[in-house]
């Protein structure tokens, strides 16, 4: 028993219809395994929240939606062609429907007549999701930002974007960097919660973890 | 067969349909804008002449344009530096104008038409009968300068939206701000303010991104 | 029972009036992997037979003819690099002849040697391109693959050549911004070397494979006199049987000096004009530009690359003149309206692909759903250049 649950037990009077059989029963000796198997040598096993486990399966497996629109989707079809073959980092999935993917690469040239279509496609698409501006005229405009009367000058004007890819086009390459810098963020994105003080507690004695 | 000769030829057919003989680079002959769909149709269908090819068809607007060749024609307006429509008080007058590049194969040779239009009353006859390509080159010309092509069958337009206001190749057209909620002007980057936190954006661009409705962001 | 419930004779009847059906409406696009980018087709449909098409395209309108107004004679370049982004150079030459001819410049020997190799290393590109995404259109992924491997060598001396990976802006009006590295030459002769070979492994994987051939001979056929009036150029018109190219029937740059064939549509497989006689125009042309390739190279001279006199800020003449080169998609031109100033008064561009997309809205009713999409992919549309 550790000093929390001690707390628990002491300080609050138990809700009306507490069961103290069914603590018993929600014991697993999670506790006691996990003490034996971090004092063993046997050092396969990984000790980690599901939600950094979920977001490692997300950013392994990145699904982009088919969303070319201008010349860089040429960039992003060479990007998952022979040579730069973006299947390597998990993204090379296309799907034709947004209901089955999680990553909008805007590849070129949003205007006032595709945007109000753009929008619809990213709502379509369930969440988790996330937008990639690829190309100076999905970030500003570019090129056509002073007399474009038709471009929207930025895509992030109509969805929130994540990352930013610049170039005209970019090369696939830095579509590449572009997708592992959206791994990163996928791999960072929930700091802010904390995990209980007990898993602390026994990831702080497993001596190859950096806290 | 030579330019001239083809004028000289339409001259006598048509008549006062057939205005004046242009010279230049590409040599051709102004119509009358009512009749243009007979002369089409001559040019055509005349075995001499052989046009049985539409090359090109081209709307434009001679608002502010300058006949000396010194080249001080009109500025065109655009969006200044932060994205903001540039305004100006100019009233645009001027003829608009077609031109219709015309290809034999059959005798390789070419020819021009040229046709002006006042600005109050932009209407001239469709060739779309005579050459089907012209169908879509006179709903582009509608859409981007506003010309109506009287007996076209399906003039509307075809670039921009159906709901689009004003003509965007009109030397006096004023950059839209915004089109059915979607912003087309830019972003004071300037006035953003960033912090650790992220971009702070100011007001005014708020309201913008609540006018595309709203965010779902990457909550999930 | 009736005779229709038993299944006996009712494909026979009118099922259509019987069930009360109608014609289904689809929007295919503006985002769908085989209109080859932000194309809209509206198709009325009876089943899988089509009864009407309409194409709705804008989805890319970028304004570059506004922009054109705002910008100087050299600026502009830079946009028709954006209009047909698979094959910039042969927009950039297009432009470039159109205004030279108006200001009378003569091109260094040079400077016009290394156009047409470029331009024809670049309509070999924007061929494997069409080839390949037609492949994909028809439900062969393997040869997007090959393709893209022969266009990233390509690319690779484009690039090291311009700088550039996919949009160049290396021509210049009055010749090119700089000259070519050393050992351009070698690089062309080792990837035309290369090319020639590998262009029968297309041919065993997709020209002669018999499922291609079932999905694109005698499919979405369309005839000479429509082609004319729908001002079909390029291996669409040639693709209908007629050797027509303004690289020898209007010549432009140096095209006149160098021998090669222009390849048309002979019915091989089916009809003249069908999907498949297209396709095998574009197989076809990759042999003739690298014939082009060798002779230019061959007799690639030394010198300026630029032409002399002509100033920083060009300035045309006033006047009007209509231009037209071929692009790999068919002819490209552009009407020019200068007043004698440093800006193009008005330009106009005659892109090759909206004319061809025309005649889907022609050929279209009555084909099946699945030809349509063959028929579109063998007109090799490029979405940048349509709406510009």
């Amino acid at each position: 028993m550790t000093q929390d649950r001690q707390d628990y037990v002491e300080s609050t009077t138990p809700p009306a219809g507490y069961d103290p059989r069914r603590e018993q029963c929600l014991d697993f000796h999670v506790e006691e395994d996990l003490a034996a198997m971090a004092g063993s040598d046997d050092k396969n096993f990984i000790l980690t929240k599901v939600d950094t486990l979920f977001d490692w399966a997300r950013l392994s497996s990145v699904w982009p939606v088919t969303f070319g629109l201008a010349c860089c989707a040429i960039e992003m079809m060479a990007a998952s062609a022979t040579r730069y073959d973006i299947d390597r980092f998990g993204a090379g999935a296309f799907r034709a429907t947004p209901r089955q993917a999680d990553l909008m690469i805007v590849s070129g040239t949003v205007t006032a007549k595709m945007a109000t279509r753009l929008k619809r496609i990213y709502d379509q698409m369930p969440e988790p999701k996330w937008v990639v501006a690829m190309g100076s005229c999905a970030i500003g405009g570019g090129p056509y930002f002073k007399y474009g009367y038709h471009v929207v000058k930025g895509v992030d004007f109509i969805v929130p974007v994540d990352v930013y890819i610049p170039g005209c086009p970019p090369r696939p390459e830095v579509l590449l960097d572009g997708l592992m810098r959206l791994q990163d963020k996928i791999r960072g994105r929930r700091g802010g919660s904390k995990p209980p003080k007990w898993v602390l507690d026994y990831a702080a004695k497993i001596p190859y973890v950096k806290r | 067969m030579e330019a001239t000769a083809i004028h000289a030829l339409l001259q006598s057919r048509f008549g006062d349909a057939v205005l004046d003989y242009v010279d230049g680079f590409e040599k051709g002959s102004l119509v009358a804008p009512g009749r243009v769909g007979e002369i089409a149709a001559f040019l055509r269908d005349d075995p001499a002449l052989g046009f049985e090819s539409l090359m090109c068809l081209t709307g434009l607007d001679w608002d502010g344009y300058d006949a000396t060749g010194k080249g001080k024609s009109v500025d065109i307006l655009g969006y200044d530096e932060l994205g903001r429509p540039e305004a100006s008080d100019r009233v645009g007058d001027g003829d608009l104008g077609v031109a219709y590049a015309l290809y034999s194969p059959r005798h390789g040779h070419k020819h021009a038409l040229y046709v002006r239009v006042p600005r109050a009353a932009p209407e001239v006859a469709s060739t779309a009968g005579v050459w089907p390509t012209a169908a879509w080159h006179e709903r582009e010309a509608w859409d981007l300068v506003g010309i109506r092509f009287a007996g076209h069958p399906d003039l509307k337009r075809i670039l921009l939206d159906e709901a689009w206001e004003g003509h965007p190749l009109r030397k006096d057209y004023v950059m839209p701000g915004a089109w059915q909620g979607v912003p087309l002007d830019g972003r004071d980057y300037a006035a953003c303010k960033w912090d650790e936190s992220g971009v702070t954006l100011p007001d005014d661009v708020k309201r913008q991104d609540a006018a595309t409705g709203p965010e779902t962001g990457n909550q999930g | 029972m009736s005779e229709t419930a038993t299944g006996r004779g009712w494909a026979a009847q009118d099922v259509r009036r019987e069930l009360h059906s109608e014609l289904l409406e689809i929007n295919m696009g503006p985002q769908h992997p085989a209109t080859h980018g932000v194309l809209r087709l509206l198709v009325r449909t009876d089943g899988e037979i089509v009864h009407g098409v309409t194409a709705h395209i804008g989805y890319l309108h970028r304004c570059a003819e506004k922009i054109a107004e705002g910008c100087d004679w050299r600026q502009w370049m830079v946009y028709t690099d954006r209009f047909d982004y698979l094959a910039p150079i042969n927009m950039n030459f297009g432009y470039a002849v159109a205004v030279e001819r108006m200001l009378g410049v003569q091109v260094p020997e040079r400077a016009e040697h290394i156009r047409v190799i470029c331009a024809e290393l670049q309509r070999i590109a924007s061929h494997l391109i069409a080839i390949g995404t037609f492949g994909l259109d028809m439900g062969a992924w393997t040869p997007l693959l090959y393709c893209f491997r022969e266009r990233e060598e390509i690319l690779n001396i484009l690039e090291r050549l311009s700088g550039g990976r996919m949009l160049y802006n290396y021509f210049d009006i009055g010749g090119l911004r700089f000259d070519a590295y050393d050992g351009f030459e070698r690089d062309v002769l080792a990837f035309v070397n290369i090319m020639e070979q590998k262009i029968p492994e297309y041919d065993t994987l997709l020209s002669y494979n018999k499922i291609f051939i079932e999905r694109t001979a005698d499919v979405g056929v369309i005839d000479l006199a429509t082609c004319l009036a729908y001002g079909c150029t390029g291996p669409v018109l040639r693709g209908a049987g007629v050797p027509f190219d303004c690289r020898k029937d209007d010549p432009y740059s140096i095209y006149d000096r160098f021998e090669f064939d222009i390849p048309y549509g002979e019915g091989e497989q089916g009809t003249v004009g069908d999907c498949w006689d297209r396709y095998m125009v574009r197989m076809r042309e990759m042999y003739e530009s690298c014939r082009i390739i060798r002779q230019a190279v061959d007799a690639l001279p030394g010198g300026p690359v630029k032409a002399e006199d002509l100033k920083k800020l060009v300035k045309v003449p006033q006047g009007s003149l209509y231009t037209r080169t071929e692009s790999s998609k068919g002819e490209i031109g552009f009407h020019i309206f200068a007043d004698g100033g440093s800006k193009p008064f008005r330009t106009k561009v005659r892109s090759p692909s909206f004319s061809n997309l025309h005649v889907i809205e022609k050929v279209g009713p009555g084909m099946m759903l699945s030809d349509l999409v063959a028929t579109v992919g063998s007109l090799d549309i490029v979405l940048g250049e349509i709406d510009r």
